[in-house]
C-alpha cells in the first residue's frame, strides 16, 4: 500500500509549523497568556491576600484613575518624558553607531580589538553594573558640569525641553554604552557590500565623500530600521526606566494594587507602539526604497 | 603585487599604515571612554570604605585593599547552605537556558523568515508586538501559570521562562532575512530537506548571530535573581545571584556598600570571560560567507 502523498501547500505549513511549534507553545504559555490576564487585570480591581486574589471586574475604573490621581499624573509625566528623551537619544545613537560601523569596517592594525571594545558595552548596559554605576554617580562626565553647559542649556531652552536636553548631556556615556549591538549591527551590513562597487565608483570617478552617500548609506538603510527598533525596545525595557519602576510601585502598593499597575503597563505599551508605529512609517519606507522586501 | 591578500576569516590587517592614524585618531579616544565602567567595577571592589563615598566619585583606588572580599566570604560562611551550591544551580541553568534558547530561536526564526506557511505573517506581527511589552506588567499572572502548572519549586523554573524570548527571536530573524533565497533555492535542488538546510546553511551563516544571543541571554540569565525570588521557596534551588542579592542587602549600611561592589564584581567576571570566548566569532560577520 502507498501513501498518498500529502498536498505541497499542506506539507509547508506541516514543516513550518513543526519548526516553530516549540517556541510557539513556550511564548504561549510564559508570554501571551500573562498578557492578555493582565489586559483582564487591568480593567480589574485586584486584591492580594493570603489566600490567593480576588478579582473583580470594573471596566475603565482604573485608566480614569490614571488620569485622575496624581500617581497617575506622575506617570503620565514619566511617558512623556521618556518620548523626548526618545526623540533625542534614537537619532544619537543611530547616527553615532554608523560613525563608529564606518570607522571600524576600516583596514587599520587593531582591528579586531577595537571592535570587541566598542561591542563591550553590552554586556556593562544591561543588569546589575549600570545600575551600580548609575547610582555612584560614575555615569555622569563632570566636565560637563564644569564648564558651565548645563547653565548654558538651561538659559537658552524653555523649560520643559531643557530637562531631557539636560539629561542628554549628562547621561552621554550611558547613550554610548547603549549602541554596541547597533554597531553590530551595521558592521554587518557594511560587510555585505562588494569592495568592487567601491573600485568601480573610484574609477568612474567619485572621491571618498560621495562612496560614503551614494554607496555606504544606502547599503545600511535595510539596518536602520532595525536598529532603531532595537534602540527603542531596549531604551523602553531598561528596568531603571521611570515609568517601569511606576508600574513596579504600584504593583503591591495599598491604594492602587495590580489592577491599577496593570493598566498603566498597558498604558505604557500603547504609547511605545504608538512610538515604534510612527517609527515604522518613518524608517519603513526608508528601507523599502532600495526594493527590498 | 596583488593588492588584497587573501586572509580567510583573519579580520586584522597584517601591517600599520600611516593611512590608518585618521581613524585611530577617533578611534581612539571614544575607545577609551568605553573602557570606563570596566576600569571602574574593577577598581571599586578594591576601595575602601572611606574612598567609596567620595563625591564626586574616583575611578582609580588610591589605598588598595582586599577587606571588601574578606567581609564578603565571612558573610558566606554563617549562612546554613554552602555557596558552592548556589553556584552549581547558577551554571546549571544557564548552560541549559543557551543551549535551549539559542536552539529554539533559530529554528523559529529560520522558519519565519524563509518557509512559506500559513499564519507566518500573523506570528511575525504578535513578536514584533510582545518585543513593546514589559516583562515587570506580566511578574503575577505568570505567577498564577506557574502555580497552577505546579511549577512552584521545580528547578527547571529557572529555565522555561528564558526560552522563548522575542529580541532574541527577533535579532535572528533579521539575520536569517540577510541570506539570499538563492543559497536556500540552489541547496533545495541538488536535494536537500529544510532539516538540512538548516543545519547546513543557516546554521554556519547566522553565527554571529547566535554568538550575539548567547551574550545576551547569559547576561540575563547568569544576573536575574527574580526566578529564585519569586518561584522558588526551596533555598538549595536557589541561585548565585539571588545568594548575591541577599548578601548584600542583609548588611545593610556602609560595610554593605563595600560588600556590594566586591559582590558585583564576582558577578561580573563570568560575563567578561563569555564576552571574551564570544566576541571573536560575534566580530567575524558575513564578510566571507559567501553572502554578497
Amino acid at each position: 500500500m502507498t501513501k498518498k502523498p500529502l498536498k505541497r501547500a499542506v506539507r509547508q505549513n506541516l514543516i513550518g509549523w513543526s519548526f516553530l511549534s516549540i517556541w510557539v507553545i513556550g511564548f504561549l504559555i510564559f508570554t501571551m497568556i500573562p498578557l492578555f490576564t493582565s489586559l483582564y487585570y487591568s480593567m480589574s480591581k485586584v486584591v492580594l491576600s493570603g489566600e490567593g486574589i480576588q478579582v473583580t471586574f470594573v471596566w475603565f475604573d482604573n485608566y480614569k484613575q490614571i488620569f485622575s490621581s496624581s500617581e497617575g499624573f506622575n506617570f503620565l509625566q514619566s511617558v512623556s518624558d521618556f518620548a523626548i528623551e526618545i526623540l533625542f537619544k534614537v537619532p544619537i545613537i543611530t547616527v553615532f553607531a554608523i560613525i563608529i560601523a564606518v570607522m571600524l569596517n576600516q583596514d587599520m592594525k587593531g582591528r579586531g580589538f577595537f571592535r570587541a571594545i566598542y561591542f563591550l558595552p553590552v554586556i556593562i548596559a544591561s543588569g546589575p553594573v549600570i545600575n551600580q554605576l548609575v547610582y555612584q554617580g560614575a555615569a555622569t562626565i563632570p566636565l560637563i558640569e564644569e564648564m558651565g553647559i548645563l547653565d548654558f542649556i538651561n538659559n537658552t531652552f524653555t523649560e520643559a525641553l531643557a530637562r531631557p536636553i539636560a539629561n542628554i548631556f549628562s547621561e552621554l556615556i550611558v547613550i554610548l554604552w547603549f549602541s554596541g549591538v547597533q554597531i553590530l549591527l551595521f558592521i554587518a551590513a557594511l560587510q555585505k557590500i562588494d569592495r568592487a562597487t567601491y573600485e568601480a565608483a573610484m574609477i568612474d570617478g567619485a572621491g571618498p565623500w560621495e562612496s560614503f552617500w551614494k554607496i555606504t548609506i544606502p547599503a545600511l538603510k535595510s539596518m536602520v530600521l532595525v536598529s532603531v527598533i532595537f534602540t527603542i525596545i531596549n531604551l523602553a525595557t531598561f528596568s531603571e526606566n521611570d515609568a517601569i519602576q511606576h508600574i513596579k510601585t504600584n504593583m503591591f502598593a495599598l491604594e492602587t494594587g495590580f489592577g491599577f499597575s496593570s493598566a498603566i503597563a498597558w498604558l505604557y505599551f500603547i504609547a511605545l507602539a504608538i512610538i515604534l508605529g510612527l517609527s515604522f512609517l518613518l524608517f519603513g519606507a526608508f528601507a523599502k526604497e532600495r526594493g527590498r522586501r | 603585487m596583488r593588492a588584497h591578500k587573501f586572509q580567510g576569516t583573519k579580520i586584522n590587517p597584517s601591517k600599520f599604515h600611516p593611512s590608518q592614524i585618521r581613524f585611530l585618531l577617533i578611534i581612539l579616544p571614544i575607545a577609551l571612554f568605553m573602557l570606563l565602567p570596566l576600569i571602574y567595577i574593577f577598581n571599586h571592589a578594591f576601595k575602601p570604605l572611606e574612598e567609596l563615598f567620595y563625591y564626586p566619585p574616583r575611578f582609580f583606588v588610591e589605598q588598595f585593599t582586599l577587606q571588601n572580599f574578606v567581609r564578603l566570604f565571612q558573610v558566606t560562611g554563617s549562612s546554613g547552605i554552602p555557596m558552592s551550591r548556589y553556584l552549581f544551580n547558577s551554571i546549571i541553568v544557564t548552560v541549559l537556558v543557551l543551549f535551549t534558547s539559542v536552539l529554539i530561536s533559530t529554528l523559529a526564526g529560520y522558519a519565519l523568515s524563509k518557509l512559506n506557511f500559513k499564519g507566518k505573517r500573523l506570528l511575525n506581527e504578535i513578536n514584533t508586538i510582545a518585543l513593546m511589552f514589559v516583562g515587570v506588567a506580566v511578574t503575577i499572572p505568570r505567577y498564577l501559570i506557574i502555580e497552577k502548572l505546579g511549577l512552584i519549586d521545580n528547578f527547571f523554573i529557572h529555565v522555561l521562562p528564558y526560552l522563548a524570548i522575542p529580541v532574541g527571536l527577533f535579532l535572528i530573524k533579521q539575520f536569517v532575512d540577510q541570506i539570499p533565497n538563492e543559497l536556500i533555492d540552489a541547496s533545495r535542488v541538488d536535494g536537500a530537506n529544510e532539516w538540512q538546510i538548516y543545519t547546513k546553511i543557516i546554521l554556519p551563516l547566522i553565527r554571529p548571530a547566535i554568538a550575539t544571543i548567547v551574550i545576551l541571554s547569559f547576561q540575563t540569565v547568569w544576573n536575574s535573581a527574580d526566578t529564585s525570588t519569586t518561584y522558588i521557596n526551596n533555598d538549595s534551588l536557589k541561585t548565585f545571584a539571588f545568594y548575591m542579592n541577599t548578601l548584600t542587602s542583609n548588611t545593610n549600611g556602609v560595610a554593605g556598600q563595600g560588600m556590594a561592589a566586591a559582590a558585583s564584581l564576582i558577578m561580573f567576571l563570568p560575563n567578561l570571560l563569555i564576552f571574551i570566548i564570544m566576541q571573536s566569532k560575534v566580530m567575524d560577520t558575513m564578510a566571507h560567507s559567501g553572502i554578497k
